[in-house]
């Protein structure tokens, strides 16, 4: 459950930070945008702009061309030179409209195109008067000092004014596109500077991902330590039930349970021996040195035959052995001469050595012999009773009806 | 262990999607790099622009020297001398740009003749000559000659005064003297000359050929040749109209030798004609003061306020009007383009136009007296 939920949590900071980023790359995008479109525009305004000047300026050359080859005597056809005149300078209005329709013109630049479009208009005004004046009546000397003193100078200072309004333009463009330049870049720094920010902030949010499910680790680790703490003492509460507490060997219940399933089909040696003449120890020695001499008399029996048989300590003294499956009867009769000589053998308990002989009896258990184990204990413990009370120290068989 | 690699991915997506957005970032930024003209880097270049003496006309130069410089990223270092003579200022303020690296001069020159060693050193430091207003003579280091041409000038004076005397229906045999006081430089004797010879000019054409009525081929001969030489008795007394003051610097003098042609009556003078601001308004106040002022047509040059005034008053009939601002903004604008190498026309006339009470108000004639407002 922790697991799924954290997992969950994790991913959903990974989507927030895939949306962040697409936010800020569209936003990038729109600002680049902005930025390419708004050179787009300065560059068409401006050759907009260089177009309507440089047409200003060449019509006005042509114009004051035609003049000169009035005055030269080259041109003689009037009215073709009049139409052309009007013609042109109907262009050089043209192009003023055009000029004066474009916006984001700089002061400079204006104030540069309104001194050379007064220069024109004065100019047309001059040249209109020679027109009607001296070219009419024919006076060359006048019409050269027109020319020359009037008309000339006022074409050339037009030029001249065109030509700086077409500089200062062409530097405002620069600086426009300067700006734009220094624009993208700082853009370009702004947006390495949030991927680096961004991923620092990742960076930052792994790592603390990582110590989270560490601490949760450690968590579940402790958990399961207490849950196999309990389960232990658990076992032990429950292992109490069927263990002899002195002797540390399983107890009658655990019998019970063990060979209870066992006794309708199965078929197996048992036995159960006990030392004859117990009391006589407690009675000399106390109970304490008596438990000591049954825990010693056990550990050496768990030493010598846990290997072949199942060993309960059923009651105080009395220990019963289920053999292994594989033992034969014969085997098993072997075996309870081992254990009776182990038993019988000198114990040495509180520097003290102590020796007692021991009875048993042997069970070669067939399919349905008993309904329970009392009744097989009871079997067992009446073959046990007979030989000691033939002189004990020997083994007896329990008898197969 | 699923985990992590689930983590894994999602670090290389995410590294991917920033290193794609930096790409796309920089490639759209990128070409619209280039477009600028460069002009940036390094200091600004600098320019002299020495003018001649403290007057509104040398204002005017320099306020379109530094309208350009502005416009062009040039730093202009302007210097003014004290009097129309003074060179040895001039001499100075060539010798400061030398010093201060100036990669340009923009002079118009106090003396013809004394500043020509000082601009060899300029011209051999690499610095680059325009000349603007009167002529350096006999020097042929200069990239550009922008000037008002003078005698084209005096003859624009001349014209006018001619279309005055047109209005007035005047007869030209019976025009009474013609008074000139110039100043003390060189374009002034260029603008009396351009004056004198456009008025003797049109009054060739204005004074009539006695009419030969002789009808016998062999008299014919004789009374055209008659007629010619009264013809040409008539131009030359004209000519012996022309009267010149002595040539005076400033304005006292100038008044002064005016009231010492006019007398107390007029002297039998019908034009009076002042070379400079200072000629002019001293006839102005000499006439002014004699009260004179309907009888006597006055021209002059420059726009000096109180000329305008006088003008408005009508003791001034007009004055010729030159563009010194314009050749002080052509001035630095041709310096700028000869620094970068590039050509420039080697003489250009910048004109000079009539200013009367009447044309004082159009646009072009405000454009050339308040440059600035513009």
């Amino acid at each position: 459950m922790a697991k799924e939920k954290s997992r969950f949590k994790g991913s959903g900071a990974y989507v927030f930070a895939g949306i962040l980023l697409a936010i800020v790359y569209l936003l990038n995008t729109f600002l680049v945008e902005g930025i390419y479109w708004g050179n787009q525009n300065v560059s068409q305004t401006t050759s907009k702009t260089m177009n309507s000047l440089n047409s200003i300026n060449g019509q006005l050359s042509e114009i004051n061309n035609d003049a000169i080859s009035i005055a030269a005597g080259i041109k003689t056809n009037m009215d073709a030179i009049v139409k052309d005149t009007n013609n042109r300078y109907a262009n050089i209005v043209d192009a003023e409209h055009t000029f004066e329709s474009i916006s984001d013109i700089s002061d400079t630049a204006k104030r540069r195109y309104t001194y050379a479009k007064n220069i024109i208009n004065t100019y047309k005004k001059r040249l209109d008067d020679m027109g009607t004046g001296a070219v009419t009546s024919g006076n060359y000397e006048e019409m050269g000092y027109i020319l020359k003193q009037d008309i000339y100078p006022m074409q050339v200072v037009a030029s001249e004014m065109l030509t700086s309004t077409i500089d200062v333009v062409s530097r405002d463009t620069g600086t426009i596109m300067r700006k734009n330049t220094i624009r993208s870049y700082a853009l370009m720094t702004l947006m390495m500077v949030v991927a680096i920010l961004g991923e620092i902030a990742i960076w930052l949010f792994a790592k603390k991902a990582k110590k989270a499910r560490l601490e949760l680790e450690e968590r579940e680790r402790s958990l399961a330590e207490v849950d196999a703490k309990l389960k232990t003492t658990r076992q032990k509460a429950s292992d109490l039930a069927v263990i002899n507490v002195l002797t540390g060997m399983k107890n009658r219940y655990a019998l019970d349970n063990d060979i209870s399933d066992r006794l309708e089909s199965g078929r197996f040696q048992v036995a159960v021996f006990d030392m004859d003449n117990f009391r006589s120890i407690n009675d000399t020695y106390g109970y304490d040195f008596g438990d000591e001499y049954l825990a010693a008399v056990a550990e050496k029996l768990k030493e010598e035959f846990s290997e072949v048989a199942e060993i309960y300590n059923i009651t105080g003294n009395e220990f019963c052995f289920v053999f292994n499956k594989n033992i034969s009867e014969s085997q098993a009769m072997g075996i309870a001469q081992n254990i009776q000589r182990v038993m019988s053998s000198p114990y040495e308990v509180l520097n003290l050595a102590v020796q007692l002989p021991c009875s048993g009896a042997v069970y070669h258990y067939l399919p349905g012999d008993c309904l329970n184990v009392n009744s097989l204990l009871v079997k067992l413990d009446t073959a046990m009773r007979n030989a000691k009370m033939n002189g004990g120290n020997m083994i007896s068989t329990v008898m197969n009806i | 262990m699923n985990r992590s690699k689930r983590k894994g991915i999602f670090r290389t997506i995410a590294a991917c999607t920033l290193s794609a957005m930096m790409l796309i970032s920089a490639g759209c930024g990128k070409p619209q790099n280039a477009g600028g003209n460069g002009q940036q880097g390094g200091p600004p270049a600098k320019v002299a622009v020495i003018t001649k003496q403290q007057l509104s006309y040398w204002d005017d130069v320099k306020k379109g020297a530094e309208d350009a410089g502005n416009e062009l990223g040039v730093q202009i270092m302007y210097t003014v001398a004290t009097s129309d003579n003074d060179y040895v200022s001039q001499v100075a303020a060539i010798k400061e740009a030398i010093a201060a690296d100036a990669k340009a001069i923009v002079i118009a020159p106090n003396s013809d003749t004394e500043l020509n060693s000082v601009l060899d050193e300029a011209v051999a430091k690499g610095i680059k000559v325009i000349n603007i207003n009167s002529k350096v003579k006999d020097y042929g280091k200069i990239e550009s000659f922008i000037r008002c041409s003078d005698s084209d000038s005096g003859a624009v004076a001349a014209r006018n005064v001619a279309k005055i005397l047109e209005e007035k229906g005047a007869d030209y045999e019976k025009l009474g003297k013609i008074a000139i006081i110039g100043h003390t430089a060189s374009t002034a004797e260029e603008r009396i000359q351009g004056f004198i010879g456009v008025l003797t000019s049109y009054a060739s054409h204005n004074i009539q050929k006695p009419s030969v009525t002789e009808t016998d081929p062999e008299k014919l001969v004789e009374a055209n040749a008659a007629a010619e030489s009264e013809y040409n008795s008539k131009l030359e007394k004209f000519s012996k109209n022309f009267v010149q003051g002595d040539r005076v610097a400033d304005r006292e003098k100038a008044a002064k030798e005016a009231e010492k042609l006019l007398k107390n009556d007029g002297n039998g003078i019908s034009i009076m004609f002042g070379t400079n601001t200072n000629t002019t308004l001293g006839i102005c106040d000499a006439v002014s003061s004699l009260k004179l002022d309907d009888k006597i047509i006055v021209v002059g040059f420059n726009s000096d306020e109180e000329e305008l005034s006088y003008i408005r008053k009508g003791t001034l009939n007009g004055t010729v009007v030159q563009n010194p601002y314009i050749m002080g903004y052509v001035g630095v604008r041709y310096a700028n383009k000869v620094i970068k190498g590039m050509t420039v026309p080697t003489e250009l006339d910048v004109g000079a136009t009539f200013v009367n009470g009447s044309n004082m108000n159009d646009d072009y004639i405000q454009l050339l007296l308040y440059p600035d407002k513009y």
